[in-house]
């Protein structure tokens, strides 16, 4: 009996220094870093709190929101700092709103959603200034006017969506729309839009915000709905006061 | 002294009578809804105006040249010599941009203003013989009018304008047994061809002005010939026009009202950007931008377009191509109804008497009914021709106004016409003004303790005032 | 002075002042604003004092009443010999039948021949409608001229095509779309040109002709910015929604040994809205 307490007691006295040793030898493992940790708890909570009643608390989505797995960092950094995300009412359509994360959470979000699932598109660096803006112009014609209009301005393109205006949007949105194809829109690969391209692409649509008005009120740029109106309320309007005030009205 | 000269010089060679002295005392009814067409006839004036200082400056050439003006995001784009010089004209000549659009908003104010005569002419009943044939040009000018606004709207060669294009080439197209050969002539072969621009210049500058003008001077000449009708002032005989004469009140007034719509139209023209072309971009066939929308008075037909269901038709190992009942029948039917109006509506009614008295829309409360219908069912087919721009604003999807609109297309312009023609018809049988102006009568007790009444305006009971039943049967 | 002297005075002065500074902004190249509002000012000054003058200061003019001398009915004899004026010259020229027939045949033949410079706009229509630029082993390039391989693009994305040598022509333009390899519901012989999940139909609606340019990559559906005609990619091109009467023609194509993509031959039916010759 005694042999036997003896061994127990070695046996439990040697697991415990073990288990410490392993402690002290976990606590000294390589971490990325203390930062990046913190940033994950962070996002963890904030996740756990605005994101996983319906993308599932594992990224893997419910019948209210999609799976996150794969979709990436430019997708969820988009999301969020358009303000699409988080909605109110999953049924509701996302669209541009204050943000409601700051960039420090939202920084925090897409490491949590990354260490959770990862992979995807990552967040492509724009750099307006490097592009060429008849490079922009001619990109922009050939692959967004369809759906986004001639002056980026946004039109419906059927199924209740709305390709949005683009006026609000900066450099870097630009690029994770282009890359990731939120919504219904298409996504464009470098093969398709190269870099060049998506720098000049953003450097249009950044000159476009303050010009090319150089004929006065640009009217929303929708075009000849509101010319017309225009020309009829407006024009004929002023026209028929005149007449209103210096004919007979009986 | 030269006046004495000149008068004596017209007298002495157009007539030995009293030529200028009677024209010269012409008179014209001045009610305001008269000067509508006015409105018109200057927007034209204006149009020609700016057109010729355009037409100095426009390339009519699909010729590729390198775009090196100073709007920088087409800097090194191909683009069509026709592009590149509207450019200029927008970017270079001096004036140029608001000569451009300033002929712009003329094209749009001459077809709303056109139209808005239009109206006043169906509502009134001034079309009834013998101002048939006044009638029938006036809508030629109103077709007119809509071709020289494509035409021109189509020169820029831009991308908007050029889709239009290629949605009028498919409507030919789609014509039975003669469609391909009418639209390989018309546009010089299958679509983009290079003969397009050099035509559409020569119809636009050349061909629809000098009809239009030819036809303008019928108009205008029926006009002094036939005279206005009128809203005849009350002991006025039928056979006599009231008014104010040419010389110098109407001459004065109507060269103000000259002045008043070109002042309107530039002031649009500089302060209101109109076709900025340059968004567009050099018109390529295989893009399209959105909104795609027609200037406003091709809107209606557009609104056709996206309402009408896809029917195709195969019979004998051919095709009728969709597109040939909603864009080439349809309109067909409704230009000729409309110009043949005066004559439907003469058979409806067995009218065969002369007319000169405007009637009020009340008077013929079925012709103001078809009319306010009528005016519904354009205002609809317009919202359908700008529906994506409407959803966007309305946060609506886009099919579901679509279905919203195919409904409403068959049941407002009903509700309309009831309403116009009960509210016409009260109207006409409570006699003159809308609302009978109550007699204002005066009870005096009198010796005997009765009343005695005494009308307070003159004894003048409300009775129907200029009312003409004579003319005024239903069709 | 009468106010309404006043106010036209002023008009014409507020015309004439804007007139001259116009002079000096058109010299000076301000721009379409300035140019706008002062040649409204000049103008509208003109009209204003006109209207003005001709409404408040000519009260001294009244309306006149004058008989509608158009309306006085010609009487019926002379209606008459209207009538006898022109029958009796239509009569004189049809005692001589042999020389009046001729006339009509020379009139006839005149016509005939004006008929040759309308002939003349434009070529005839032949097949040019039934085909295009397409050909058996045709390279597929983009616009710039970048041939397309299998894998330019990725699932979800889009493209414009066209036959190598022929970037930017009009009827042969095709838009390539990849979507998942199992996705596609095509007939046995129609999955054949479309492999690996890419499939290239024309871009030319069916409807009105318009350049598809809305691809919405999450239902894989194609719309026309012009009337809203919807077809659904995965479904061989059939129309889903809006007036489009037919699907798409799609072109087949190839991977080749390169990894290239190619055509096998030209597009399944005529390119575009629909036209009489067309079974």
């Amino acid at each position: 009996m005694q042999a036997e307490a003896r061994l127990l007691s070695r046996v439990l006295r040697i697991g415990l220094a073990l288990a410490v040793l392993g402690q002290i030898a976990w606590s000294f493992r390589p971490e990325p870093s203390n930062a990046q940790a913190d940033l994950e708890v962070e996002g963890r909570a904030l996740f756990e709190a605005n994101c996983s009643t319906c993308h599932a608390l594992d990224a893997t989505g419910t019948v209210n929101g999609p799976s996150l797995q794969g979709v990436g960092p430019a997708s969820v950094d988009f999301m969020l700092r358009t303000g699409r995300m988080p909605l109110a009412n999953p049924n509701d359509q996302p669209q541009r709103s204050e943000p409601k994360f700051s960039p420090d959470q939202i920084d925090a979000l897409i490491a949590y959603v990354a260490s959770i699932a990862p992979g995807g598109e990552p967040i492509p660096t724009v750099d307006a200034s490097a592009g060429d803006l008849a490079l922009g112009a001619q990109v922009f014609l050939n692959n967004c006017a369809g759906c986004h209009g001639a002056g980026a301005s946004g039109d419906s393109v059927g199924g209740g969506q709305i390709a949005p205006s683009l006026t609000p949007a900066d450099a870097t949105e630009i690029g994770e729309a282009v890359r990731v194809g939120p919504g219904v829109m298409p996504r464009f690969g470098p093969e398709t839009i190269d870099q060049q391209e998506l720098d000049s692409l953003a450097a249009y649509l950044l000159w476009l915000r303050a010009n090319g008005n150089e004929g006065g009120l640009s009217l929303g740029r929708v075009g000849a709905v509101a010319e017309g109106l225009v020309a009829v309320v407006v024009g004929l309007g002023l026209l028929v006061l005149v007449l209103r005030l210096t004919g007979a009205k009986r | 002294m030269i006046v004495r000269r000149l008068v004596d010089g017209v007298d002495e060679r157009l007539d030995g009578t009293s030529f200028i002295k009677r024209n010269l005392r012409k008179v014209f009814p001045d009610h305001w809804s008269f000067m509508l067409g006015e409105l018109a006839l200057y927007s034209f004036a204006m149009l020609l105006l700016t057109g010729t200082f355009l037409s100095l400056f426009f390339v009519a050439s699909p010729a590729e040249t390198v775009y090196r003006g100073p709007y920088a995001p087409l800097q090194g784009s191909d683009v069509s010599l026709a592009y590149e010089s509207v450019l200029r004209i927008s970017f270079e000549v001096r004036a140029g941009l608001v000569m451009r659009q300033t002929h712009h908003w003329a094209a749009l104010v001459f077809v709303a203003s056109m139209t808005a005569h239009l109206v006043r002419v169906f509502f009134t009943g001034a079309f009834r013989k013998p101002r048939e044939l006044s009638w029938i040009i006036g809508v030629t000018l109103l077709v007119l009018g809509i071709g020289a606004g494509f035409t021109g709207y189509s020169l820029p060669d831009d991308l908007l304008s050029g889709t239009g294009l290629r949605i009028i080439y498919s409507a030919v197209l789609s014509i039975p047994l003669i469609g391909t050969w009418l639209a390989y002539l018309f546009f010089g072969g299958e679509f983009p061809s290079a003969e397009l621009i050099p035509r559409l210049f020569v119809m636009h500058i050349l061909l629809i002005p000098a009809l239009l003008v030819g036809a303008l001077s019928a108009h205008l000449a029926l006009v002094w010939h036939q005279t206005h009708t009128q809203f005849r002032p009350k002991g006025t005989p039928e056979e006599s026009v009231t008014g104010t004469p040419v010389w110098p009140k109407f001459a004065l007034k109507s060269v103000g009202l000259a002045f008043m719509t070109f002042a309107v139209l530039t002031a649009l023209g500089g302060l209101v950007q109109i076709n900025p072309v340059w968004l567009y971009g050099p018109f390529v066939p295989y893009s399209a931008p959105s909104p795609a929308q027609p200037d406003f008075y091709a809107g209606w037909l557009e609104g056709i377009l996206r309402l009408w269901p896809n029917w195709e038709f195969h019979l004998f190992g051919h095709t009728i191509g969709e597109l040939f009942l909603p864009a080439v029948v349809i309109p067909g039917i409704i230009f000729t109804v409309l110009a043949l109006w005066p004559f439907i509506e003469a058979r409806a009614t067995h009218d065969t008497a002369m007319h000169h008295d405007a009637q009020r829309p009340r008077d013929v409360p079925l012709r103001a009914g078809i009319g306010a219908a009528g005016i519904a069912f354009f205002v609809l087919l317009m919202l359908a021709g700008s529906n994506d721009v409407l959803a966007k604003y309305l946060q609506v999807e886009v099919d579901t106004l679509n279905g919203v609109l195919r409904m409403l297309l068959f049941v407002v312009p009903v509700l309309v016409f009831a309403i116009t023609w009960s509210i016409c018809r009260d109207l006409r049988a409570r006699g003159a003004a809308p609302i009978a102006r109550p007699a204002r009568v005066e009870f005096r007790r009198n010796a005997a303790g009765g009343f005695d009444e005494t009308h307070a305006d003159g004894g003048e009971p409300a009775e129907p005032v200029a009312a003409t039943p004579a003319d005024g049967e239903d069709p | 002075m009468k106010r309404a002297e006043r106010i036209a005075a002023t008009a014409f002065v507020v015309a004439i002042v804007a007139a001259l500074a116009l002079f000096v902004v058109y010299v000076r190249g301000d721009g379409p604003r300035a140019e706008g509002v002062l040649l409204a000012l000049a103008l509208g000054g003109v009209g204003v004092g006109l209207l003005v003058w001709a409404t408040r200061l000519m009260p001294h003019i009244h309306d006149e009443t004058h008989p509608r001398q158009a309306t006085v009915p010609t009487t019926e004899a002379e209606r008459e010999s209207a009538v006898e004026t022109v029958e009796a010259g239509v009569e004189e020229i049809k005692r001589r039948r042999f020389l009046s027939r001729l006339l009509v045949g020379a009139a006839g033949a005149l016509g005939l021949a004006a008929l040759i410079p309308i002939r003349s706009l434009g070529r005839s229509p032949g097949d040019s409608l039934f085909r295009t630029k397409w050909t058996s082993g045709a390279r597929l390039v983009t616009v710039d001229g970048t041939p397309v391989t299998s894998s330019t693009l990725e699932v979800g994305s889009f493209t414009t095509v066209f036959p190598e040598g022929h970037e930017g022509s009009s009827d042969s333009q095709a838009v390539l779309i990849r979507v998942g390899p199992d996705q596609l519901q095509l007939p046995p012989d129609r999955l054949a040109g479309a492999p690996g999940g890419l499939v290239a139909y024309s871009k030319i609606c069916t409807h009105a002709g318009c350049p598809l340019g809305l691809y919405l990559a999450a239902t894989h559906e194609l719309r026309c910015p012009c009337h809203q005609s919807t077809f659904d990619v995965l479904d061989g091109a059939r129309p889903v929604y809006g007036p489009a009467p037919k699907p798409l023609p799609q072109l087949p194509i190839e991977i080749d040994d390169t990894g290239g993509l190619r055509a096998t031959g030209d597009f399944t039916d005529p390119v575009g809205p629909s036209f009489w010759e067309e079974a």
